[in-house]
């Protein structure tokens, strides 16, 4: 007569398969929210396509940030930007995104943008010099041209900078006061 | 297949369910905080988000006129310093210019118009919008001058220049009332009357510290409060460090050490009251050693001969040996000057005792001297002279007819008279007969809040304007105030404000002040002035000029010449010396000790109270943050039993405030010296309930030449209340406690 364990285990099937449950339903949970809710890829005021503005209509990424290579902020773009184009954009004037837009225009209101990239206080960013390196805007920002919501690729921490200034050969690109004033 | 039951299929979803929601919300903690990203509607034009423009106009923390420049970015202001091409400033400024920025960003700024709602003083306002405040003002204004009762009308205004004093005078003679007066607590009216009899000029000159060899100062502290610090803090640099082995000396002489003392290489505290005497006696030894040599010695002796040394030693408690030796240094040194301010300049023999200073200079030869004293040209516009400023006498005169019921509208801008004359004057108690009183202030203090109507002004930052530094540097100067930001709140500039009220009082009023706005304005004077210069101009060169003028935050003619004045005639100069004999009130039996109220660094004469970086900062000297104090010399201090912290009733006949002691080594015995700045019962959070007001205890006796408060010549009697209070100051004990740091047989522990 062999002897099992599986029958002393019996009683523990149960809560163990409970268990399991509420683990797999964790992922399932965190896979949603980082899918649908995360911070990486924030619900906009407004549904702006990054695909249709620079992938469909080729419009480079200066046209709109236009400090990227003057200023530490890339800019964007103000409301009266947007309205420049959009007043003579008759097919899709009534598109109801386009709508919002005009509204927020209307009241002399600015869109409330959720920030996607955003570094702490205590880095000193600049674009400036990333844009005058010769740095493609994508390297950091990922393929915006093919993203119908903004979505955050890269960590942005301090490993992630790192790496790159140390791949390139950064002069004084390791240097704490190079980033931390 | 297992079967599962109902029950645990149910279960199981239930588990996943909370596990979903486990995970959502650990999602959920993991996420950064929602940060917005905010787009201009419409940018600006020059609008580069983290790149800084630098704006340049005119500071209006005190008198002196610097340049500033100041650091803007996205449309907001961050940082104040001196601008670099004013010739006032050279890039240079003051903690108090530093703190302007408290002014813009003040939490206790008047952000719309106010009325008052409760008695007078009652501190109840309610807000109005501009339209009925200013039709309200206007229509009152409308009236009296209709009914030909315009002279009852008076405007007040704390110290102001250029076309905004114009402005001014125009708005009242055209309402048709003469009383257009000006209040400023620090203006030097004695050594604008001593400079108009020793000299006959209406225009300050220009101090020329800078290429000294000698510098006497007779209670000016130069380098913290009097006319121009900021520059003559640079003069003064130069004076020690600017030539290649060659460092100027300087001598103070006051009876409490000011920041310049410290910097002295000699400090001489003459009895109060006593420094023309002094500079007289000086003046003495400098004849009779035969220093002088023009060819009217006799004359000059023979009007010394009542202050030979040793008399003068005798009065002033300066002995023989230092006059005689100050006197020698004095008249041997190339460029040696002489200059008189502070409680020299505040005697009741103030213009007498900065006369006998003007006589030193001249004996000299010290006048229009690099190093001496350089005349200034006239203005490049505005008046200077001081014919607007009232003075002592001049609010007594309006306190009197605002008792008499003479006056039925009071304007008063800028100016907080309540606080700045003493008590006694019975400024506030003479508001409470006026009909109407109206306030053009940025800020609520005393006098602001007898007002009916407050109009908010914009902040210096905020508006337009223009300046002529008083005293001048030598050439022409003027410096154009622009608004370096937007305004902050529903204020109007107060030139905007006299314009539209110009306009809605209507009749002639808007024929010919017809700007729209104070910009309008300052730019056709700018206009006409730039014509009058000779250049029969095309529109486009003076709009490149106003371009430059602009950028540069100043106009001026540095190679133009120098003040064609011609030197004082030594006659006149000796007919008006007189004997500089100083009066104190209160008898020196009942009041044996002698109030030395002095401008701080910080507040000035307290317009600075309400500023939280000034506030916080360090008395020079002293080291006291925060609150007042009275300074006494160990030895008075002994004498009286008074310990530091000892909290003392000071008491004039004028009145008593309480203060604690500080024991301060560097000052006469018998004096008490009080800073001015605190003490405000209004005036915004920072400034409110905090120390006392020396002023309101300073008797009412002024030199009838300068017809202003003579502030030093007030005599006190000290009470020990007994109760104690911690000072607060940054420095450490004077004493080495034991330490042996001063060697052997110094430390007296």
């Amino acid at each position: 007569m062999s002897i099992s364990v599986l029958d002393a285990l019996r009683p523990a099937k149960k809560p163990a398969l409970l268990v399991l449950m509420a683990v797999f339903g964790l992922f399932v949970g965190a896979w949603v929210h980082g899918k649908y809710f995360s911070d990486r890829s924030p619900v906009q005021p407004i549904e702006f396509s990054h695909r249709v503005h620079a992938a469909d209509n080729e419009i480079p990424c200066q046209h709109c940030h236009i400090y990227a290579d003057k200023t530490p902020v890339a800019g964007v773009p103000s409301v009266s930007k947007c309205m420049g184009c959009h007043k003579s954009i008759p097919s899709v004037r009534d598109s109801p995104e386009i709508l919002k837009l005009a509204a927020y225009w209307e009241n002399r209101e600015p869109i409330p943008w959720i920030k996607v990239h955003d570094l702490p206080d205590y880095v000193h960013f600049t674009h400036k010099r990333h844009v005058k390196a010769g740095l493609a805007c994508q390297e950091c920002h990922g393929p915006v041209e093919t993203m119908d919501r903004i979505t955050r690729v890269a960590t942005m921490r301090m490993p992630w900078c790192v790496d790159c200034h140390t791949e390139r050969s950064v002069e004084h690109g390791r240097d704490c006061w190079t980033c931390h004033k | 297949m297992p079967k599962i039951s109902r029950r645990d299929l149910l279960q199981y979803i239930g588990a996943g369910g909370i596990g979903a929601v486990g995970g959502v919300l650990y999602g959920e903690s993991v996420q950064r905080n929602v940060e917005l990203l905010i787009p201009q509607v419409v940018p600006p034009e020059d609008y580069s988000p983290g790149v800084a423009t630098w704006y340049n106009t005119v500071c209006n923390q005190c008198s002196a006129g610097c340049g500033i420049s100041v650091r803007i970015r996205e449309g907001k202001a961050k940082k104040i310093e001196g601008n670099p091409v004013h010739p006032v400033s050279q890039g240079r400024l003051c903690a108090r210019g530093q703190a302007g920025l408290n002014v813009l960003y003040n939490p206790d700024r008047i952000r719309m118009p106010l009325r008052n709602t409760g008695q007078r003083g009652s501190g109840n306002f309610e807000e109005i919008s501009w339209d009925e405040t200013l039709t309200t003002v206007a229509s009152r204004l409308g009236r009296i001058k209709i009914e030909g009762e315009a002279s009852r009308v008076r405007l007040l205004s704390g110290r102001v220049r250029g076309h905004l004093d114009e402005l001014f005078a125009q708005f009242m003679s055209l309402l048709g009332s003469d009383h257009y007066q000006q209040y400023d607590f620090t203006y030097p009216s004695a050594l604008m009357a001593a400079n108009k009899m020793s000299f006959g000029i209406d225009v300050l000159p220009y101090y020329d510290i800078k290429n000294a060899d000698f510098l006497l100062s007779f209670g000016a502290d130069y380098l913290g409060t009097w006319l121009s610090p900021v520059h003559h803090s640079l003069a003064y640099g130069h004076l020690r460090q600017g030539r290649q082995g060659q460092r100027g000396k300087t001598v103070q002489i006051e009876p409490r050490m000011s920041l310049s003392g410290a910097a002295a290489d000699e400090w001489i505290a003459a009895r109060p009251g006593t420094e023309g005497l002094l500079a007289l006696g000086i003046a003495h030894a400098l004849v009779s050693a035969g220093h002088y040599l023009g060819g009217d010695r006799d004359e000059w002796s023979s009007a010394l001969q009542a202050y030979s040394p040793s008399q003068v030693s005798a009065a002033t408690e300066v002995s023989e040996n230092t006059i005689a030796r100050i006197a020698r240094e004095f008249s041997a040194s190339t460029a040696s000057l002489a200059i008189a301010g502070g409680a020299t300049a505040a005697g009741t023999n103030a213009v007498a005792s900065i006369v006998a200073v003007n006589a030193l200079n001249y004996l000299a030869a010290n006048l229009n001297q690099p190093g001496g004293i350089i005349f200034n040209t006239e203005p490049a516009f505005s008046d200077t002279s001081g014919s607007t400023q009232a003075g002592l006498q001049g609010m007594l005169d309006l306190v009197a007819a605002m008792e008499a019921g003479d006056v039925e509208v009071l304007l008063v801008h800028d100016t907080n008279p309540v606080f700045a004359l003493p008590a006694n004057v019975g400024f506030r108690q003479a508001m409470k007969n006026v009909p109407l009183i109206v306030a053009l202030s940025s800020f609520r203090d005393e006098t602001t809040e007898m007002a009916d109507f407050i109009l908010p002004t914009s902040t210096y930052l905020e508006s337009w304007g223009d300046d002529v530094p008083d005293p001048g540097v030598g050439f022409p100067v003027a410096s154009i105030s622009q608004p370096v930001v937007a305004t902050l709140y529903d204020t109007l500039p107060t030139g905007d404000i006299v314009l539209s009220l110009a306009r809605q009082i209507g009749g002639e009023l808007p024929v010919s002040m017809h700007w729209a706005t104070m910009e309008e304005f300052i730019k056709e004077r700018w206009r006409e002035e730039f014509e009058e210069r000779g250049t029969e101009a095309a529109d486009q060169e003076f709009e490149e000029f106003w371009r430059a003028a602009l950028e540069a935050g100043v106009w001026g003619q540095p190679g133009a010449a120098a003040g064609d004045q011609a030197l004082p005639s030594s006659s006149s100069i000796i007919a008006s010396i007189s004997d500089p004999v100083s009066e104190f009130a209160g008898d020196s039996s009942a009041y044996p000790l002698v109030l030395h109220p002095y401008l701080t660094a910080t507040f000035l004469d307290g317009r600075g109270a309400n500023l939280p970086w000034l506030q916080e900062l360090p008395d020079p000297m002293t080291s006291v943050v925060y609150g007042s104090w009275a300074e006494l010399n160990p030895v008075t201090a002994d004498e009286l039993g008074i310990r530091e912290g000892d909290v003392l009733d000071v008491e004039s006949a004028a009145g008593t405030v309480r203060v604690p002691a500080l024991i301060f080594p560097a000052i006469k015995p018998g004096v008490v010296a009080m800073p001015i700045g605190q003490g405000h019962a209004a005036y915004g959070r920072y400034a409110k309930d905090r120390g006392v007001n020396p002023i309101h205890i300073v008797a009412t006796l002024m030199d009838d030449r300068a017809g202003d408060l003579a502030w030093a010549a007030t005599r006190v009697k000290i009470k020990n209340t007994g109760e104690r209070l911690h000072i607060i100051k940054t420095d450490g004990v004077t004493r080495t406690l034991g330490r042996q740091i001063l060697g052997p047989g110094n430390d007296h522990g």
